[in-house]
């Protein structure tokens, strides 16, 4: 009995031994899609001098391997492709670049971590950065560091194409909403409109099949999203601009200034080259049509 | 505890509706589990295959994946409910193959005169069921039974991921808002816990007055 | 049981039969024909949105979700077990402190649901600098919550051993440890193996909280599918048929283990 214990327990810790690198985390190689692979090859790689000994780049750089706090579920902006394993879009090119500014190569690993454990997360150094839609809120900026912000974005609402009487949060109230589980989108609603009822459901996609199984009469979430979703599907209509403005910043590790520092002149020069605006085209200009928007003011936002 | 207090209407109706999950499911789940076992032991062949692979399908699947794709799939197929009725009807559906399971062994530990003493006084088959065989096995049932309403009502929790709001799922949002894990989720469990006390009493008396001494 | 509910059928009554057998079936075939026009109706039956799924990386995709889903399953199953055997001799134990603690923690858990369980280690933990690595934030909540069943099966198991067993081992000098051990628990694992078997089946569905957790396994993965292609009624139902396969083989094996303990124990008793 002793002996198949001490196998049972040796076995116990072999398996999850792998199953921790195989499975939390989804290595990213260079070379996905063309495009992308094109805009990295012009992000910039910074001096040497710039990774200041004994600081948290330094750290990186000897592990050869940025480690970013990140999901696998969001569409345009850090989604894992099922066919190459890969995980694309804005936020998870971001850390790719960024990623290539230390090592000089785009060698990142995304942790797939629930929003709310991201403070935890950098706080024990599980990830260097979290690039996972964080916006910046001067309650949370006692916890972290934020770099940035370095993208802007808010909540707006869709419904199905000829619903009248929505058009603007007020509106819903009384009336049957949608919104992703565990999203920003539900203090929204709550406080713009209290007697609105929040039906949620754990994915984009269940939420505009809801909206258009008359689950509920209108759909809150980020412009972004809704706006590939309208595109993706014609019966789906955005009535407002966005009504929230959220602006995202980079999660570092609190009171690590010298890293803050760094990332925020890396933001500058990236927005300054174009490769910022190469990243947006190839994730959220595919289905926001036009040129990529002016970044937000690196530093602007209280907390930041 | 006063986050509890101060969100007690929310809470409340998380109760409330975990409540009328619990309840709906459970007699819509016995109903049905009573139709499986009888298919079950039915003399045509069919009505046999068509009970055995009800069990098979609905015990190998997971609640969450039965309730998601109920949400969503049955509205496809041009049946759209209320999504608490909906709730109440897949995990009554869920839980009758397992009241199905437990009443079928109940049905075998009915001793095998009593079947043919049955049949010998020109009972038919549905009365034999009626009449001799179910009361009996219902009674060796109970504490099977009992079990199975504990587990119904914690699965009712998964309601909550296809847009019902349950218990869990009022306490997850009162979490969110005001950040206090600890009162507000050991709060739920305590009445989750006080419902389960509730039927393991009523499953202890029940089983005490029905037993029959052999 | 089944056989002794009814008489050989005559010949009028197997004429009924074979009505019934007809308009059941007939009745079946009429409701899927139904649902499948609907749903086809509903362009649900597109080709364009089941090829995906005829494709190799979905499935690759689809199949390493799998894989987690064992090994979260066979690791909470073993932490599980192990706690639960711990628990179930603590409840049978002569000694209040062992006895007390073990019943009180079988039966507050068995009636708090798994899903709060894992809220509380999702939400609560972290708070108090306790944040897991994804995959023990699901393991850990489902361990703790079926330790407690598996206590219960394997207790049910202990005492099913006759006392003679237990009263022999003693009576041959045997400390009540070794007896337990060397006679009692052999006895008892056997008997308790399909149970331990259909218990297992219940935690490999329960793994499907990964959804909540966010770690990949199938049910996570497939959301991530969805999210991918906007397949969300195909890519569930093709998870729900892997499920069922998996599952099902499960249950087989669960089956023919009792069978096969029935026919060793038929064999026994004719000897004896």
């Amino acid at each position: 009995m002793k002996k198949m214990l001490a196998v049972l327990a040796v076995s116990v810790l072999g398996l999850t031994a792998c199953g921790e690198t195989s499975n939390t985390a989804v290595p990213a190689v260079p070379g996905e899609s063309k495009a992308a692979t094109d805009v990295l090859a012009n992000a910039p790689v910074a001096e040497a001098a710039a990774i200041l000994p004994g600081s948290t780049m330094e750290k990186i750089k000897k592990r050869g391997e940025l480690l970013v706090g990140g999901s696998l579920d969001a569409p345009l902006l850090s989604q894992q492709n099922p066919a190459t394993g890969q995980v694309e879009g804005f936020d998870a090119d971001l850390g790719k670049a960024l990623a290539k500014y230390i090592l000089g190569e785009p060698k990142v690993k995304i942790v797939n971590s629930a929003s709310e454990t991201r403070e935890a997360l950098l706080a024990n150094g599980t990830v260097d950065v979290v690039f996972q839609t964080y916006t910046i809120t001067e309650e949370r900026a006692k916890q972290v560091a934020f770099a940035g912000p370095y993208y802007t974005s808010g909540l707006t609402i869709a419904v199905k194409k000829g619903t009248s009487g929505i058009t603007k949060p007020e509106d819903l109230n009384g009336k049957k909403v949608l919104a992703g589980a565990n999203t920003p989108a539900i203090p929204a609603i709550k406080k713009l409109a209290p007697q609105a009822e929040i039906i949620t459901f754990g994915s984009d996609p269940e939420c505009v099949q809801a909206l258009k199984q008359d689950r509920g009469v209108a759909y809150v979430q980020d412009e972004t999203l809704l706006i590939a979703d309208a595109k993706k599907d014609p019966s789906l209509q955005i009535v407002t601009k966005p009504f929230t403005v959220d602006p995202y910043g980079i999660g570092l590790k609190h009171g690590d200034d010298q890293m803050k520092t760094f990332v925020n002149d890396w933001l500058g020069k990236i927005q300054g080259n174009g490769v910022w605006q190469g990243i947006w085209k190839n994730s959220i200009g595919t289905v926001v049509t036009g040129d990529a928007p002016q970044p937000p003011k690196i530093g602007s936002v209280p907390g930041s | 505890m006063s986050v509890i207090l101060d969100h007690l209407p929310e809470l409340w109706q998380g109760l409330v509706v975990t409540l009328q999950l619990t309840a709906a499911s459970f007699l819509g789940a016995a109903v049905l589990g009573v139709v499986v076992t009888a298919l079950r032991v039915s003399p045509v062949r069919v009505l046999r295959a068509i009970g055995t692979a009800y069990v098979e399908t609905f015990q190998n699947l997971p609640l969450l994946v039965l309730l998601v794709l109920a949400v969503f799939g049955l509205p496809e197929i041009g049946i759209q409910a209320d999504l608490l009725v909906t709730a109440i009807v897949v995990i009554a559906v869920y839980e009758a193959a397992y009241i199905g399971e437990a009443l079928r062994s109940g049905v075998n530990a009915v001793s095998k005169g009593q079947g043919e003493a049955a049949r010998a006084i020109g009972l038919t088959f549905t009365q034999s069921l009626r009449h001799v065989i179910l009361p009996q096995a219902l009674r060796t049932v109970v504490q099977p039974l009992g079990n199975i309403f504990i587990a119904l009502t914690m699965n009712t929790a998964l309601a909550g991921a296809v847009g019902v709001i349950d218990l869990t799922a009022a306490a997850n949002r009162v979490n969110l808002v005001e950040a206090q894990p600890i009162p507000i989720f050991v709060g739920a469990g305590l009445a989750y816990a006080l419902l389960a006390a509730c039927a393991g009493f009523v499953t202890g008396r029940l089983e005490k007055k029905l037993v029959i001494l052999r | 049981m089944s056989t002794m509910l009814f008489d050989e059928p005559g010949p009028r009554a197997r004429r009924r039969m074979r009505v019934a057998t007809v308009l059941g079936a007939l009745a079946t075939v009429a409701l899927a024909v139904l649902a499948v026009r609907q749903f086809a109706a509903n362009g649900q039956l597109d080709a364009a949105r089941w090829q995906p799924y005829a494709t190799w990386p979905m499935w690759r995709y689809l199949l390493t979700g799998l894989g987690s889903t064992a090994l979260a399953a066979v690791v909470s199953a073993a932490l599980a077990m192990a706690f639960g055997l711990a628990l179930g001799l603590g409840r049978l134990s002569p000694r209040r402190w062992a006895r007390v603690p073990a019943a009180g923690y079988v039966e507050v858990v068995r009636t708090v649901p798994a899903l709060l369980l894992v809220y509380v280690v999702l939400f609560a933990l972290p708070r108090y600098g306790l944040d897991l690595p994804l995959f023990w934030k699901l393991v850990v909540p489902l361990s703790v919550s079926h330790a407690a069943s598996f206590a219960e099966i394997f207790r049910a198991g202990i005492l099913s051993v006759e006392r003679g067993q237990s009263e022999a081992g003693l009576a041959v000098g045997l400390t009540p440890g070794r007896t337990m051990r060397l006679i009692v628990l052999p006895q008892a694992a056997r008997r308790v193996l399909p149970s331990i078997v259909s218990q297992s089946v219940g935690l490999l569905k329960d793994t499907s909280l990964g959804f909540v957790v966010s770690y990949t396994e199938l049910l996570y993965s497939s959301k991530v599918l969805a999210n991918y292609n906007g397949l969300l009624i195909q890519t569930y139902i093709v998870v729900a048929l892997v499920y069922l396969v998996v599952n099902m083989s499960l249950s087989k094996l669960a089956r023919t283990l009792e069978a096969r303990r029935r026919a060793v124990l038929r064999r026994r008793t004719t000897r004896a």
